[in-house]
């Protein structure tokens, strides 16, 4: 059925993404009798971290499937509810009121209307700019994943990875797994100590699980003998029309390079993944209220206990809320999701307290665990740095780093740089180069990265054609002025 | 910041940059006050079209001698504009993006076919070169058009220039001609002293007061709200105007494209992207808060330009934006020195990415005239809402 062509556009709920926590909130908010529109704009519902295999692939053996893939697939199994609508192939381009504008694939665009909205967008991988991070063969750790999960295709022939936090050690593990030959593993970070132990233990209850994936990967990487070296950081690759080689330094504790330090290595493929940013355009055109907060990715939603954001019918969880993972994604959307039932009188509100306690209980352990992790793992600002004047940062409308510091020169707002310069202005709308700018301007004038504003959110969140979104029936309002 | 100065313009957009640089290069002491970036508003968030032949938002329902001398003289205005634009990158030594590509105006029916006839008729009279085309002259001459079009009006002097450099430029060459400017620095109130004082305007800023002779309100879409403060009230009226932008595609569309009936204007940008507006609302937000967009605005607008240019459907949109349109009630551009307040002067110009240096340059040349009154056209009379 198509959104298009379907009599029904109104629902309890409509939930953008269709990942772990979209997945999670559908099953939950359908089993209290709600009536359900989960969107996602795959071809597969799953997200990021459940991504299914690609179309045209059938699944032969269950068990060669990754634990990802078959979990993902178990929550796919509990959306089989009447009372939840599928749109898979669809892009919500616009929120207005109490509506989303979307699109299916090849389709008209058309309006959903809902009582209650749930974003979980997700994340998109940290984009870094670096001399040479344009050239072919450097790929952000969620493109590489991409290319392994849902085709069986190594991104190329000899691998260096380079990024920090769990992912540092998932990822090459992971790409081990399939096949991929990664030769080098470098992790900003520095390497754990037996200091960290107090309070790595203080963490543990309940998190058993978190220790036991971060030990199998690391397990992973020595099986494979994959070197991994800590506290050293990619500042540059380079090669004639493709990656021939990369160098790498060693960072100080914010991630400035020690001069001297420098290593080459010959690869053709440079594998980035220093975290992620939360996918916040959704939010910002809705008028939700954002705080920057480094440690989650950026700028991230601001929610109440509940997931609930300061504009009263939407609602967020997952990734895209802040960046804390697939455990805590699920229980957040849980949570939303009782919430959200609770407030169109499925649910009692004592009933929602009980129904949600256990989700509580899981994010407090969850999050315990996290504060560890962030303090072995946050993001230097040395990361901001790495690029030089001829570096490009605005990539879909090649804008170097000189042009950009030239406008940065007379002003301290993104939105003049972007009137400038173009940078912004292409087709991924400043995903890649906003926060780079951001804090070039942090540099240069001497302000928080947290204060320098983003640039005023617009529609469509997402690129689509002219011929879908086209409507002959809006009528023209009287333009002719009385004399 | 200085304390006395002989001229003070409120405003750094297009036009107040512009008459900065027109002051200033006549030896006129001046300072550009802005109350948050240059260019910023409508002057940066236009299109970047030169309007010089009649458009839909000039036409009324009736037509009568008087509405015909009226579009008459706006097409006089807009000649005197297209001459302006024709020298300003040699006049600021400055590439700007003019580009000179012709315009067409495209009628859907029979009646707006006419209309074209008889707008065509006006601009001759005017010295406007327009061409009307139907058929097959007309699918030979822009064979990118649908074929159920009933007819085009082709202008050759229209074009485009870049809207986020022009107003920056001017102000520069202000600045480097000794004009002085400041940003984010808006100007609260203004206190008036008896005509005996030399420096009789008290212009009050979060910087200091600044003491000046002269007093130009250039605010744009504000121009009324800082002539309230000496209780002037202006004719004029504000609307947002939402524009899209799309991906870039293999460029085929030189002359600007407009209907003269239905609100659209698109052109294909030196970036090889497309820009389409017209005149479709946007919703209204208190300063700073920018404007922000209608969808049915760009479903409406977009089902235009794809019935007009039906090969667009298979571009994407990546972008949309919200602009301001200020506009005179009665269309003409409000300039010069008020007779009730002496000393404080308008300049604003609707359509003013087209008309504001011009209309800059006009007021620059009347406040460095000995006989000021003489230049300005009485129609434009600051004081005609009064």
């Amino acid at each position: 059925m198509k959104i298009s062509e379907s009599d029904e556009t109104r629902f309890d709920l409509a939930i953008v993404g269709g990942g772990p926590a979209g997945l999670v909130a559908a099953a939950e908010a359908a089993s209290h009798g709600l009536s359900v529109a989960l969107i996602d704009e795959r071809v597969t519902f799953g997200g990021q971290i459940f991504k299914q295999v690609g179309v045209g692939f059938s699944i032969v053996n269950e068990f060669a499937l990754s634990a990802e893939q078959q979990r993902g697939a178990n929550l796919i199994r509990s959306i089989e509810n009447p009372l939840i609508f599928k749109l898979t192939s669809t892009t919500v381009l616009a929120i207005e009121d109490s509506a989303i504008l979307v699109v299916e694939s090849g389709h008209a665009a058309s309006r959903i209307e809902f009582k209650r909205l749930l974003i979980a967008p997700g994340a998109y991988d940290r984009p870094v700019a670096f001399p040479g991070w344009t050239l072919p063969g450097v790929i952000t750790a969620g493109g590489a994943q991409t290319l392994v999960k849902t085709q069986r295709v190594s991104p190329g022939e000899r691998i260096l990875f380079a990024g920090s936090g769990p992912l540092a050690l998932a990822f090459p593990a992971q790409m081990k797994s399939y096949g991929a030959n990664v030769v080098l593993t470098l992790e900003s970070g520095r390497r754990p100590r037996a200091t960290d132990l107090p309070a790595l233990l203080g963490a543990i209850p309940g998190n058993i699980h978190l220790l036991k994936d971060a030990a199998k990967y690391r397990w992973e990487l020595i099986k494979h003998r994959v070197p991994m070296r800590y506290q050293r950081m990619i500042i540059g690759v380079g090669g004639e029309s493709k990656v021939e080689y990369a160098v790498h330094a060693k960072v100080d504790r914010n991630w400035h390079p020690i001069a001297g330090t420098e290593e080459r290595i010959e690869v053709d493929t440079v594998c980035v993944g220093y975290g992620f940013f939360p996918s916040t355009e959704l939010f910002r055109l809705a008028g939700c209220s954002l705080t920057y907060k480094e440690n989650l990715g950026g700028f991230c939603v601001d929610v109440d206990a509940w997931g609930q954001t300061s504009v009263e019918n939407i609602f967020a969880a997952g990734d895209g809320a802040g960046v804390e993972g697939v455990y805590v994604a699920t229980l957040q959307a849980k949570l939303a999701a009782i919430k959200i039932a609770e407030e169109l009188g499925k649910v009692s509100s004592s009933s929602a307290v009980d129904l949600a306690s256990e989700s509580r209980e899981g994010i407090r352990r969850k999050r315990k665990f996290q504060q560890f992790l962030f303090r072995m793992y946050s993001v230097g600002v040395g990361i901001y740095e790495i690029c030089d004047a001829e570096t490009t940062i605005c990539r879909c409308e090649s804008i170097k780093k000189e042009k950009i510091d030239r406008a940065i020169d007379t002003t301290s707002d993104v939105s003049v740089v972007k009137a400038l310069t173009r940078a912004g202005m292409g087709l991924c709308q400043g995903r890649n180069c906003q926060r780079q700018i951001a804090s070039l301007i942090s540099q240069r004038h001497g302000v928080d990265i947290a204060d320098v504003p983003l640039a005023t959110p617009r529609f469509p969140v997402k690129p689509v054609s002219l011929g879908s979104i086209a409507d002959e029936t809006v009528k023209e309002e009287k333009y002719f002025i009385e004399a | 910041m200085p304390h006395e100065v002989d001229v003070v313009v409120i405003g750094g957009g297009l036009l107040g940059s512009a008459l900065s640089y027109y002051l200033s290069i006549q030896g006129v002491e001046v300072l550009l006050l802005e109350r948050g970036e240059l260019n910023r508003e409508a002057s940066g968030t236009n299109a970047g079209s030169f309007h010089f032949q009649i458009a839909l938002h000039q036409l009324t329902a009736n037509s009568s001698e008087a509405e015909e001398a009226r579009l008459f003289g706006e097409v006089k205005l807009q000649l005197d504009a297209a001459r302006l634009w024709a020298e300003l990158e040699k006049e600021l030594s400055a590439d700007l993006g003019v580009h000179t590509t012709g315009g067409l105006m495209v009628a859907e029916t029979k009646e707006e076919l006419q209309v074209l006839r008889d707008k065509q008729r006006i601009e001759e009279m005017a010295g406007l070169e327009t061409h009307v085309l139907t058929g097959s002259e007309m699918l030979d001459f822009a064979p990118y058009l649908s074929n159920s079009l009933s007819g085009i009006a082709y202008c050759p002097q229209e074009g485009h220039a870049n809207p986020l450099i022009v107003g920056p430029i001017y102000a520069a060459r202000a600045y480097e001609n000794g004009a002085q400017v400041r940003t984010h620095c808006p100007v609260e109130s203004i206190e008036i002293m008896g005509t005996s004082v030399p420096h009789r305007f008290a212009v009050r800023t979060p910087s200091g007061i600044i003491r000046c002779r002269r007093i130009v309100d250039a605010a744009g879409a504000w121009t009324s709200e800082v002539s309230s403060m000496v209780g002037l009230r202006l004719p004029m009226g504000l609307e947002g105007l939402h524009v899209n932008v799309t991906e870039p595609h293999e460029h085929f569309l030189n002359p600007m494209v407009q209907h003269i009936g239905k609100r659209l204007t698109l052109k294909q940008t030196s970036n090889d992207t497309f820009i389409i507006g017209g005149g479709w609302p946007a919703r209204r937000e208190n300063y700073p808060t920018r404007y922000s967009n209608y969808w049915d605005s760009a479903a409406g607008n977009i089902a235009i330009a794809v019935r007009v240019l039906p090969i667009l459907k298979e571009v994407k949109l990546v972008r949309t934006w919200a602009g301001i349109w200020a506009y005179t009630k009665d269309f003409a551009p409000i300039v010069g020195e008020s007779a009730i307040i002496p000393g404080f002067h308008v300049a604003m110009a609707p359509t003013g990415f087209t008309l504001g240096p011009m209309v800059a340059k006009l007021l620059a040349e009347s406040m460095t005239s000995r006989s000021p009154n003489r230049l300005i056209p009485a129609a434009y009379s600051t004081d005609r809402g009064m």
